[in-house]
């Protein structure tokens, strides 16, 4: 077998067809299908007046209603927010994962990790919703015990989103920067530590500048996925969030626009997909060819 | 931001501070589920604070209702056929590009992951106006391969991951040994990667019962899943049946990470 592994594809290579045929009619072509759909006035096939048309980008740059450019700008906003504050959160904690010795402890925060993770968006945001309502967890017990007179507008705003938008991807920056953070040898840390630096200037300079290509990729990671977050805007933020998504959905859904809902998906496509590409590029950096897996 | 010290100390207050923080932060990612659980069984009528008593009545309500159970089997029913298709199409698709000597086999693996990264509305989107264009409506294949799209890139990870892992010389003193190139396969690297697929059809089974985004403009009225009726449910009552239907989908989580450890052990999917 050892010799057959010339550069020419066997025969287990017929494998990937399904896979391939999978991709082509459900993935490749209907992201064309957007994008062409996006410079036509209506459907094409159904119906014989529409024209080739540039005028659902004309919309969204010209914004005369004043909402695109802000929900944009509030998209981004939001992802840029959720990124910082994930990683603030999930740096403490893949650190304390990649360094912990007990193979126990390590599961037991792994499976902690992950199990946010297996529940679905809508449930955890629900759970937020719980919490941070009116009515909700942290409101009633603050009443209760005096602290404030009034409900603090936790939700219905960009802070709820927020809250719950981390508390979804944070997983996602803990087992991006657990993997980085384990390979970094220890006893670098402990090197410096022995020459006389004390335990914080170890880390700001030895484990941190290592760990910076991780903190990047994650970064990148959470951005992405939040930026292109759906349901807990549209939950969390009430009437004063509008996302990029949460638009798509409305000329979706009420307005029945699927011709501008194009023109708009293929806005965030493009924002996506420069952030996907630099993290591809840093986590093939990182890692080689098995990042990519 | 502590670090620990390599050597340990009676009382440290750097490390003391350190395990706090994590402590604090795990309670951050945990509690929201825990009080999903609380408000699952408090009998009050809107969500209220502290609980009051213990009822089931919300599970009675959501068990007892037509529009939640209509939810639930379509949402498990799209959820095994997605299983059943990412396991065949994702494993056969990771021996493909393991084993398969293909050229650019590093553009490919990005090309098949790719839709984790893309973002999952869009692909709902893209899906729905093909859907329109091709003049089909929306059907329930139409959904399941949609999420069975979304599901291959986590048995491909899981499987090549265990590929990667393997040592390729197993295979080759098998047929060293006489064993045809089928045998090899059926009795060598089948065997092998088992625990592999059926960890990333966990994972597919997962995505697709949980999906939401991917489902919003691919489902009819009266013919959505259950994370589309619990979101439409939830813009204008907030009650204990969001809650009791929220236990349902966290034990089926739980459970499936329980035979998730028991398949493969979770330490194999740390390395991203």
């Amino acid at each position: 077998m050892a010799t057959a592994a010339a550069s020419r594809p066997n025969p287990i290579a017929w494998l990937i067809a399904p896979a391939l045929l999978l991709f082509v009619l459900f993935f490749v072509i209907p992201f064309g299908v957007m994008a062409v759909m996006s410079f036509f006035s209506g459907n094409p096939i159904s119906n014989p007046n529409a024209v080739l048309t540039t005028r659902h980008y004309e919309r969204f740059i010209d914004d005369s209603a004043g909402i695109f450019h802000d929900a944009l700008w509030a998209t981004l906003r939001i992802g840029l927010v959720t990124t910082i504050i994930a990683l603030l959160i999930g740096y403490p904690l893949a650190h304390w994962m990649a360094r912990m010795q007990s193979r126990l402890g390590h599961a037991l925060v792994l499976m902690a990790v992950l199990a946010p993770m297996l529940t679905g968006i809508v449930v955890r945001t629900f759970a937020w919703m719980t919490i941070l309502q009116d009515k909700g967890v942290i409101n009633t017990t603050l009443i209760s015990w005096g602290v404030i007179e009034k409900p603090l507008p936790l939700m219905y705003n960009e802070f709820g989103t927020v809250v719950a938008l981390v508390h979804i991807y944070v997983p996602f920056m803990v087992l991006t920067l657990t993997g980085v953070i384990g390979r970094i040898d220890e006893r670098l840390e402990q090197a410096a530590r022995s020459l006389g630096a004390g335990r914080l200037r170890a880390f700001a300079e030895v484990t941190l500048p290592l760990s910076l290509p991780g903190v990047l990729a994650g970064s990148l990671l959470v951005f992405a996925l939040s930026i292109s977050a759906y349901v807990t805007p549209s939950l969390m933020g009430g009437t004063e969030v509008l996302t990029l998504p949460m638009l798509i959905a409305q000329q979706v859904g009420t307005s029945f626009n699927p011709n501008f809902a194009g023109a708009l998906g293929v806005i965030l496509l493009a924002v996506s997909l420069v952030i996907i590409i630099a993290y591809n590029r840093i986590l093939a950096r990182l890692s080689g060819e098995q990042g990519l897996a | 931001m502590n670090v620990p010290p390599p050597n340990r100390r009676p009382f440290d207050m750097g490390q003391t501070a350190y395990l706090a923080l994590n402590g604090a932060l795990l309670f951050f990612l945990l509690a929201p589920i825990a009080v999903v659980v609380v408000f699952a069984f408090n009998p009050t009528p809107y969500i209220s604070f502290p609980p009051v008593g213990v009822s089931l009545r919300w599970f009675d309500k959501f068990f007892s209702s037509a529009e939640f159970m209509n939810a639930l089997w379509l949402s498990l029913w799209t959820a095994s056929c997605v299983l059943v298709l990412a396991i065949v199409i994702g494993g056969a698709c990771a021996l493909a590009l393991a084993r398969g000597n293909l050229p650019g086999r590093g553009w490919l693996t990005a090309f098949f992951m790719s839709p984790l990264m893309l973002p999952a509305i869009l692909t709902g989107l893209a899906l729905f106006q093909s859907y329109l264009l091709a003049g089909i409506g929306r059907p329930v294949w139409g959904l399941i391969l949609a999420h069975t799209l979304i599901a291959v890139p986590y048995v491909l990870r899981t499987t090549l991951a265990v590929l990667h892992n393997f040592d390729r010389r197993v295979e080759e003193a098998a047929s060293v040994l006489g064993a045809s190139p089928a045998r090899v396969f059926y009795e060598v690297t089948l065997p092998l990667i088992r625990p592999g697929v059926f960890a990333g059809g966990v994972f597919a089974f997962i995505v697709s019962f949980d999906q939401f985004p991917v489902s919003l403009f691919l489902v009819v009225p009266k013919g959505e899943t259950l994370p589309v009726v619990l979101f439409n449910y939830m813009k204008f009552d907030l009650d204990g049946a969001i809650a009791a239907a929220s236990m349902v989908s966290i034990l089926l989580a739980l459970a499936v990470v329980l035979v998730l450890e028991k398949l493969i052990g979770l330490k194999a999917y740390v390395k991203l």
